[in-house]
């Protein structure tokens, strides 16, 4: 089974464990990382993509000090190794600017407000990694009890 | 050390067998390539079986295997060996063929032709437009859900089929309370109805498609002739199975709407896909009429698709190699068991022809049907059909009784009715991912509907016999 990553990114530690505790459901097939900042979470990258594994999705808050989210994503977003990797922002402090440019530049899959609903981040999270694993072809039913049925039926086509 | 064993059975066993001599088979002059099939053939199966590697992956390796010891262009020393012992070597345009068969070429004109009407949505206005007669009676509805599941997975792939309508029925089922035996109902009913339906044409699931390759010669089964057979056989099936779903768990809900968007597309290209589509499937059903066999047939819509853009080069891409692949390789183990000369030696030497012929498709039928709940259908197929192929061409105590092709049919048909269980066929997996279907429910409508498949099977090879259809 390949190796799918899952990457938390938030400056504040309470914060990303409150977020990983929420995606606890998916620990047993994917890979939750947590990143305190941008470089951390750059960094990891280019150590997953050494190995060659996936990165399924980004949660990433915005308001972070050197690098905001923003500017991660979008960075991600315009890196060709990462193609497909789904976006997602959780952020309370966005300006009216700061969302035009994650949807425009860094190509946003999903928005979500703090304080989250788990179960909201949860079913957002399934989607999203639902969508990541058939685009990129790889074997759904090896991860299809954690997926998300109705995006699986809607997608696939053969 | 369970956990290695799948990868070490599938690497020692067959080593074991190459090295063991040659007259510790019990048939007698078997020869150094004989012996290389079956290991061959045991690998096959231990890969299948066990799974170590992907299952078209071990289609593959079966070719190039074949290819590397047992064809006239393999490695060196696999011809030292004097001519006697060493049997007859399999020429390498036959093996590399099995990747370009006419099988092959059929199923891939079944292929443009689903992945067309997909894309020009053609599946979905139909099964908008043939819906609404149902009305909104959910037992009703639910009848004409099977229905169209059947009709569409006897011409595109039943995972395909099951995907669409599964997300058809999503937001309808979602209405049901909570405890209503109905979703569990409409939920099994797809899967269960594009299984069935999948025996109803030669290009509805591969395993039909690999029973083509030994119905040869005297024993040909055109397009049409496998429907008039085939056809009626899933109407009772699905009859049944309705029955049986909406007995075992009635829906308490009066009145379901399926509310499927849409309108029929009337541009050029999905006039064309349209056209195209009667018109092969016209050709297919008028049998040799106009000079064509089927495998022609199949590459009209490959060409007329591809003219016009209707596949483009992406399109190309997203074709289930994979599928055709996995194909191949059975076509291939059974060229290496026919053409080695094992089959008919090892036949021999086995007194098969003591059993009776009945036990023999009883028999057959039984263990293709086991298999096929825990592995994949194909790979059942591509497994059980050369031995049994084998088998009926050399019994003749089985010619009153149809001859081979009631044999092979019967194990055949058994192969799609494995889906007893989540992992039986891609269709149950996405199903039983819906949430609304526990295994036990499955495996309760799947056993059932194995077993009285299977006996309608053997009562309608009985009639096609008696009016001499077949055999």
């Amino acid at each position: 089974m390949d190796k799918i990553n899952i990457i938390c990114v938030d400056d504040e530690r309470e914060v990303l464990e409150s977020v990983s505790r929420d995606l606890a459901y998916f620990a047993d097939m994917f890979n939750i990382e947590e990143c305190e900042s941008a470089f951390e979470c750059e960094e990891l990258l280019e150590e997953l993509d050494a190995q060659q594994e996936y990165v399924g999705v980004i949660i990433s808050d915005h308001v972070m000090p050197e690098k905001s989210g923003v500017e991660l994503l979008t960075e991600v977003a315009l890196d060709h190794r990462f193609l497909g990797t789904k976006k997602l922002l959780l952020t309370g402090l966005a300006t009216q600017a700061d969302t035009i440019r994650a949807i425009n530049n860094a190509k946003l899959d999903n928005f979500l407000e703090k304080v989250w609903d788990p179960q909201e981040l949860q079913q957002t999270v399934k989607e999203l990694l639902t969508e990541y694993i058939v685009e990129k072809g790889l074997e759904y039913e090896d991860y299809i009890e954690k997926l998300d049925p109705p995006t699986l039926y809607r997608l696939i086509k053969c | 050390m369970k956990k290695y064993l799948k990868y070490l059975l599938p690497v020692l066993v067959p080593f074991i067998i190459l090295l063991l001599p040659a007259s510790s088979f019990g048939i007698d002059g078997m020869t150094l390539v004989e012996q290389r099939v079956i290991a061959i053939f045991v690998m096959a199966t231990l890969c299948w079986v066990l799974e170590p590697i992907p299952i078209y992956a071990t289609s593959v390796l079966i070719i190039v295997l074949q290819l590397l010891l047992i064809s006239d262009k393999g490695l060196w020393f696999t011809k030292s060996a004097p001519a006697e012992e060493l049997g007859h070597l399999i020429s390498h345009k036959a093996l590399m063929g099995t990747f370009a068969s006419p099988i092959i070429m059929l199923f891939l004109g079944g292929f443009f032709l689903a992945m067309a009407a997909t894309k020009y949505r053609l599946d979905v206005n139909l099964a908008r437009v043939l819906l609404k007669p149902f009305g909104q009676n959910p037992k009703f509805v639910m009848l004409g859900l099977m229905m169209i599941t059947a009709v569409f997975s006897m011409f595109m792939s039943n995972t395909a089929t099951t995907a669409m309508m599964l997300s058809i029925l999503t937001p309808v089922i979602a209405l049901f309370g909570r405890d209503d035996l109905g979703k569990v109902a409409f939920a099994l009913s797809v899967p269960v109805a594009a299984n069935i339906g999948g025996i109803g044409t030669p290009i509805g699931t591969p395993p039909n498609a690999v029973a083509l390759k030994y119905l040869v010669d005297e024993n040909n089964i055109s397009f049409g002739e496998w429907m008039v057979f085939g056809v009626p056989f899933v109407v009772v099936m699905l009859f049944i199975a309705w029955l049986l779903l909406t007995t075992l768990f009635p829906a308490s809900i009066k009145e379901i709407n399926l509310n499927i968007k849409g309108r029929f597309l009337k541009t050029p290209k999905a006039i064309t896909v349209y056209v195209t589509f009667v018109i092969t499937i016209l050709l297919w059903l008028m049998g040799g009429l106009h000079g064509m066999n089927s495998y022609v047939v199949a590459l009209i819509p490959v060409a007329v698709f591809s003219m016009f853009k209707i596949i483009t080069k992406e399109d190309l891409k997203k074709i289930s190699w994979d599928v055709l692949w996995l194909v191949s390789g059975g076509i291939a183990l059974g060229v290496g068991l026919d053409k080695s000369g094992l089959a008919a030696n090892a036949i021999e030497a086995i007194p098969f022809a003591e059993l009776h012929p009945l036990l023999l498709i009883a028999g057959a039928s039984a263990l293709c049907l086991l298999m096929a709940n825990f592995m994949s259908h194909t790979a059942t197929a591509n497994l059980l059909l050369p031995l049994v192929a084998a088998l009926g061409a050399s019994m003749h105590s089985l010619l009153p009784y149809g001859g081979e092709v009631v044999l092979i049919l019967a194990v055949t048909f058994a192969a799609s009715l494995g889906m007893s269980l989540p992992i039986s066929t891609p269709p149950n997996a996405l199903a039983y991912a819906s949430g609304h279907v526990e295994t036990r429910q499955m495996a309760k409508v799947g056993v059932v509907l194995g077993i009285i498949g299977l006996l309608i099977t053997y009562a309608m090879l009985y009639v096609l016999n008696q009016l001499s259809y077949v055999g």
